[in-house]
């Protein structure tokens, strides 16, 4: 299951190869590309200050999933396997001591846990492989929820059930060894898995008390394995000092963290989120000011000042995921799907990109999986499959009337009577790309009402819950977890996932043939193998129209002139906090 | 009680003094005299009248100067960068950032301003006279009842409640099963809900004083129902406060619907509302600053004449003023 | 008076219960957002969101749910969880009601010391040129929505993106205990802003109340018995004018103390109001309740300060 795109966003820095190509930006011809900084060298000091809109929405290692919060937990907490910044496929050792060791059969997994990683004050002690075993099986206690826990650890023995309680699955034969038994032969899968927070230690003596709490208090005392810690007072209380509601998150150095078992070089002395404020008043601070960084997408006016005024602070990474328009296919009208390829076809998607900052903000997308992922060639590239309601970028009436005489409506505009319920996101731009499917739809005969709510609300009271029988959700998209493409199509577009709340797949694409692909390719074995696999999946989705994908996302990622970004090519160019640093 | 035949009209007006300590003048035509001596609020009343037609012949208007409708969204008045253009021949107050002519939206903002500042209000003064008649005339546990509820109510804060009120009937299926749809019903609603309780407690109040006057206690000796009472006796006695509250109730609805809409929980796109398209051009005011200007002179205008008609209503009205 | 004072504040308790019962049945029984949703962001498990509901109590009648919340806000002072952040109702309260109140306070006394001297003159010289400029400035005033002044003046006074930098922009907020200068500097801007509308009433309605003060007889004796002008205007005809201003800002001081939701929202300024329309759109039930009852609780308040201020001059009141 791949983290969904609503959430700040921000993408890791390529070249600016594309935007090269744009013809007259009227700014001369300033044609440096920027180039992506690893970080391997940086002045130690200083305090950077991240601006964003929104809050966190949990700092809970075991809760954790929107890429701002990966971004924090990146810089204070260690996992067992994690990516360096420049590079978003291969997974490197973190917490982990050598590589991941799987069997013969593919079923057992096993972690070797570095020595001498230490938890920040009030805890201290050294890190034990105990403690990642807790941490993972209090993703499955309700109180904590973890959205992923059963996605990618189900296949551990004894997972199935848990509530909590321990998993006979993951064994700790010693203080520095970690074993997990499968049922299914994903240990590969499983290793690159443990990419994401839930496999950071959790000291159990000192979380379970929180963890007794529904909901779990531990995100307001949560301790540090990293570089950083959230400041926190003597206690280790987080909330209040180093995490204010709405207001700022406070991440200063850890004490405890040991250099010399880290590969990190943490130039920074400490971070500073401030929440709050608008959009285009952040990014003019940031690119006006000194040690600044915007957290979240600029607006369309905010790159274009940057693209042609300030072109060495703005940083375009691909990567940063795929948009696409879910349409129901459960609920008329578009349980067809002739009027949904027609839907497909008469979309304007130039239009939908120029609206958040034109041909720099992104690719026009043809089929689902996004640049950055394996088997993005293999689906067919830049190009993609070849469908002929998705070839014309900015829509084509023929095709499109083709489609609508084909589902039984001859004059090219729909004449039923059912409104088509629109649910878009506020704010902008993604207001205006939904206002433009809302257009799109008119102008094709469809009676519309379009809602502009909050990212929570549209998920939780619309588009992810089947029985609001909402028929278009235009601001969806998908972000992997890891490199591997069943992250970003499996829990979006197979039968088995569809789910009375929560539904992660949004359109309800329940086709039994796909769904048996997927079976299968969950256990292929080998790089090239799942690339194919997975590849053969996205044209299978892709020629159903279930969703329209139309922009891969290359997020702009501003920050002050005094600024060393490092982006981290694997959560969407956030600045990497242990690598990042003032000039 | 009217004066007379028009041809005496003339000669009223050369001695209307003499007349005026003499004739027993209706209250309506003291009113009207005064009013029509008050210039601003005759310019008010036009620019009122005028805004009622714009409002009206919405798409006649935009018709007749020439542009496209406001939820057509032209392409090539954006560039690449999806910055929207200005005013330009074709488009004289410029186009927001999906190509929409703003003209075109800021005069159909109008019928969203007026319509919703009109019913809402309409629909506050009718619920708050309703009940400040019933707390007045009953009086008892009628009154006792029907003031403490007023009580509550004020001690919500309102704007939270209508905020609240506003989103939560702006999802679905609307409120009240399916009554009160999102978009112009909820903010209508919600504006009755905040601005019943002023007119109640005054009406409350008045009744309460009339009710023992002697021409309310004569029709009663004479047998009339409470409900004939009230329609006839009372409530004409009412028509001078309840137009008062009502003036100053109007533009205040007129600038609610536009906060409401400012803050999201409003009328929702594509309808052009003044409130909601400040809030999307706040965003990038001083690059586009036409997107911010003509809405909100367009409200500025409304709500101004419509608190000078107001203010020149309560002058004729109160016959101790001085102007 | 005692009797009248306490009558006042058990009814003022009574309304506090009744306002948090409407909020109770508004927010739960409008359509909203499901909080066990929001409280396990887009996990899967239908499990868990039950186990979630279970463990919030969600799962009773209403009527129970009521009843648990109050006997936790009585005897624990126990408001609850924000859905959204983690953190304790009441711990959001207090760090977002001190700048509320030092933009309400400040606004207040900014608006009176705006108001009274506009009113007084206005009222001393009726329908002179510099009174028709003032009452229509403050016509003006008043029929500006706040938002749009507000950024307007933001995109032209703003140090970080105004045109003419001079005061600090949005978000630049600091308690007064961090910095006594930045904060009161921070506050200029949306001081003035959020006054504008009040002061225009205020000064309108000093005027109206003077110009009839001015026309009583008890005024026309001091003019008689040889006071000077300014000591008849000072004292006596202004303060029985100024007696309802000072009503009408003690009320509308309890109303803002709820939290100027536009102005707090274009400003940045991280206050209760704020917090409310942030909650409210985030179906946040347990901070709307929260706010709503603070808001309410100063409302109230206020309007027992004033009753009671009034119960103190006029006797004939205590016995309502």
């Amino acid at each position: 299951m791949a983290r969904a795109l609503a959430r700040a966003l921000v993408a890791a820095a390529l070249t600016l190869v594309a935007a090269l190509t744009l013809a007259a930006c009227g700014s001369g011809g300033d044609t440096t590309a920027a180039q992506i900084d690893n970080g391997s060298t940086g002045k130690h000091g200083g305090t950077l200050r991240i601006l964003t809109g929104e809050d966190p929405s949990s700092l809970d290692p075991g809760v954790t999933y929107s890429s701002l919060d990966l971004n924090v937990l990146a810089g204070t907490e260690r996992t067992l396997y994690a990516y360096k910044p420049d590079d978003p496929a291969k997974i490197v050792p973190d917490l982990a001591a050598g590589p991941p060791q799987v069997s013969a059969d593919g079923k057992t997994l096993t972690v070797k846990i570095r020595s001498g990683v230490h938890y920040s004050p009030p805890v201290n002690r050294e890190v034990k492989a105990q403690d990642v075993k807790y941490a993972i099986e209090r993703g499955f206690n309700p109180h904590v929820a973890n959205p992923y826990a059963s996605t990618y650890y189900g296949d551990v023995v004894g997972a199935a059930n848990a509530t909590g309680g321990p998993i006979a699955g993951i064994q700790t034969p010693d203080d520095h060894t970690l074993v997990f038994k499968l049922s299914r032969p994903t240990a590969s899968l499983l290793a690159q898995a443990t990419i994401l927070p839930l496999s950071v230690p959790v000291p159990p003596e000192y979380a379970k008390p929180f963890d007794a709490h529904a909901p779990s208090d531990y995100a307001n005392h949560v301790v540090a394995t990293g570089p950083y810690m959230l400041a926190a007072d003597k206690s280790g209380k987080v909330l209040g000092t180093g995490y204010k509601p709405g207001r700022l998150i406070r991440v200063v150095r850890n004490p405890s963290w040991n250099a010399s078992t880290d590969d990190r070089p943490a130039y920074l002395d400490a971070i500073q989120w401030t929440i709050g404020g608008t959009p285009t008043v952040s990014g003019r601070q940031v690119l006006n000011g000194k040690g600044m960084v915007l957290g979240d997408p600029p607006t369309a006016a905010i790159v274009k000042l940057a693209y042609q005024h300030h072109r060495d602070q703005i940083l375009f990474v691909e990567g940063g995921g795929s948009r696409y328009i879910a349409l129901n296919t459960q609920v008329p009208p578009f349980d067809d799907a002739n009027l949904r390829k027609a839907m497909a076809a008469s979309l304007d998607r130039e239009r939908m990109r120029i609206v958040r900052g034109g041909a720099v903000v992104g690719d026009i997308a043809t089929h689902f999986l996004y640049p950055g992922v394996l088997g993005f060639d293999e689906a067919g590239g830049l190009a993609g499959p070849g469908e002929d309601f998705l070839a014309a970028p900015a829509g084509d009436k023929a095709v499109a009337a083709k489609y609508m005489k084909a589902a039984g409506y001859p004059s090219g505009r729909y004449t039923g009577t059912e409104t088509v319920q629109v649910i878009g996101l506020a704010g902008e731009p993604d207001d205006n790309d939904a206002q433009i499917v809302d257009q799109a739809l008119q102008d094709l005969g469809f009676k519309t009402s379009l809602k502009l709510v909050d990212a929570s609300v549209m998920y939780g009271r619309f588009c992810a819950l089947p029985k609001s029988k909402v028929q278009v959700c235009p601001n969806l998209g998908w972000v992997r977890d890891f490199a591997d493409p069943q992250t970003v199509l499996d829990a979006a577009f197979n039968g088995a996932a569809i789910s009375p709340e929560n539904n992660p797949n949004w359109p309800q694409l329940d086709d039994p043939k796909i769904n048996a692909a997927m079976s299968k390719a969950e256990v292929a074995v080998g790089t090239e193998k799942r690339a194919q696999a997975w590849a053969d999946i996205d044209r299978m989705i892709t020629a159903t129209a279930a969703a329209i994908p139309w922009l891969w996302d290359k997020q702009p990622n501003l920050f002050s002139a005094d600024v060393r970004c490092v982006p981290e090519l694997w959560n969407q160019g956030h600045c990497d906090l242990a690598y990042s640093s003032l000039k | 009680m009217s004066v007379g035949a028009p041809g005496l009209l003339a000669e009223e007006q050369r001695f209307e003094h003499v007349f005026e300590a003499v004739a027993a003048r209706s209250p309506l035509q003291l009113f009207w005299r005064r009013l029509r001596a008050d210039r601003l609020a005759l310019v008010a009343l036009g620019v009122i009248v005028v805004l009622v037609l714009v409002a009206l012949l919405a798409p006649l208007i935009v018709k007749l100067l020439g542009a496209p409708g406001p939820n057509v969204q032209d392409t090539h008045a954006v560039d690449q960068f999806g910055t929207p253009l200005g005013p330009s021949s074709g488009h004289l107050f410029g186009v927001d950032p999906l190509g929409r002519d703003v003209l075109a939206r800021t005069v159909y903002g109008a019928r969203v301003s007026l319509l919703v500042g009109v019913v809402g209000t309409t629909v506050a003064v009718g619920l708050g006279v309703t009940v400040g008649l019933l707390a007045g005339y009953y009086r008892g546990w009628v009154d006792t009842l029907l003031s403490r509820l007023i009580d509550v109510v004020l001690s919500f804060p309102v704007l939270l409640l209508g905020l609240g009120v506003a989103s939560a009937c702006s999802l679905g299926n609307g409120c009240l099963g399916g009554a009160i749809t999102p978009g112009l019903r909820t903010v209508m609603l919600v504006i009755a809900i905040v601005s019943w309780t002023s007119i109640a407690r005054v009406v409350r109040g008045q009744v309460l004083s009339l009710r023992e006057r002697e021409f309310v206690l004569a029709a009663r000796s004479l047998g009339a129902s409470g409900r004939r009472v009230v329609f006839r006796e009372i409530l004409p006695n009412l028509v001078a406060p309840i137009v008062v509250y009502a003036s100053l109730l109007l533009p205040q609805a007129i600038l609610f619907e536009a906060a409401l809409s400012f803050l999201g929980v409003g009328v929702s796109p594509p309808t052009a509302s003044w409130g909601w398209m400040i809030a999307d051009a706040a965003e990038n005011f001083d690059t586009q600053w036409w997107y911010m200007l003509f809405p909100g002179a367009a409200l500025l205008l409304t709500v101004l004449a419509f608190n000078l008609l107001g203010d020149g209503v309560r002058d004729a009205l109160d016959p101790r003023t001085e102007r | 008076m005692l009797g009248y004072v306490v009558r006042r504040l058990l009814w003022g308790l009574l309304l506090l219960l009744l306002v948090s019962a409407l909020t109770f049945v508004i927010f739960y029984v409008l359509p909203s957002a499901d909080p066990a949703q929001l409280r396990a962001g887009r996990s899967g498990s239908l499990a868990t969101l039950a186990a979630i509901r279970h463990n919030l109590g969600l799962d009773r009648p209403l009527t129970v749910q009521y009843w648990t919340f109050l006997k936790r806000l009585v005897l624990h002072g126990d408001l609850g969880y924000s859905y959204y952040s983690d953190a304790s109702v009441r711990s959001l309260l207090f760090d977002r009601i001190g700048p509320t109140v030092s933009l309400a306070l400040g606004a207040v006394v900014v608006w009176l010391l705006v108001s009274i001297p506009i009113g007084m003159i206005s009222a001393v010289r009726p329908r002179s040129w510099l009174d028709r400029l003032t009452m229509g400035g403050a016509l003006l005033a008043l029929s500006l929505p706040v938002y749009w002044v507000g950024l307007v003046a933001l995109y032209l006074f703003s140090d970080d993106i105004g045109k003419w930098p001079l005061l600090p922009g949005a978000g630049s907020y600091v308690p007064l205990a961090q910095s006594p200068w930045e904060w009161f500097t921070s506050l200029i801007m949306p001081w003035l802003v959020l006054a504008s509308t009040y002061a225009a009433i205020y000064a309108r309605l000093l005027r109206g109340n003077l110009i009839e003060t001015l026309s009583e007889d008890y005024v026309r004796t001091a003019r008689a018995k040889g006071l000077s002008e300014r000591r008849v205007i000072l004292r006596h005809g202004l303060p029985p004018a100024a007696g309802p201003l000072m009503t009408l800002a003690g009320l509308d001081l309890g109303l803002l103390l709820g939290g100027a939701v536009l102005t707090e929202t274009i400003f940045g300024i991280p206050g209760i109001g704020r917090l409310n329309y942030e909650a409210i759109v985030h179906a946040d039930y347990p901070v709307i309740q929260g706010t709503v009852l603070l808001a309410a609780m100063f409302v109230i308040v206020a309007n027992i300060a004033v009753d009671i201020g009034y119960a103190y001059l006029d006797p004939r009141v205590r016995t309502a």
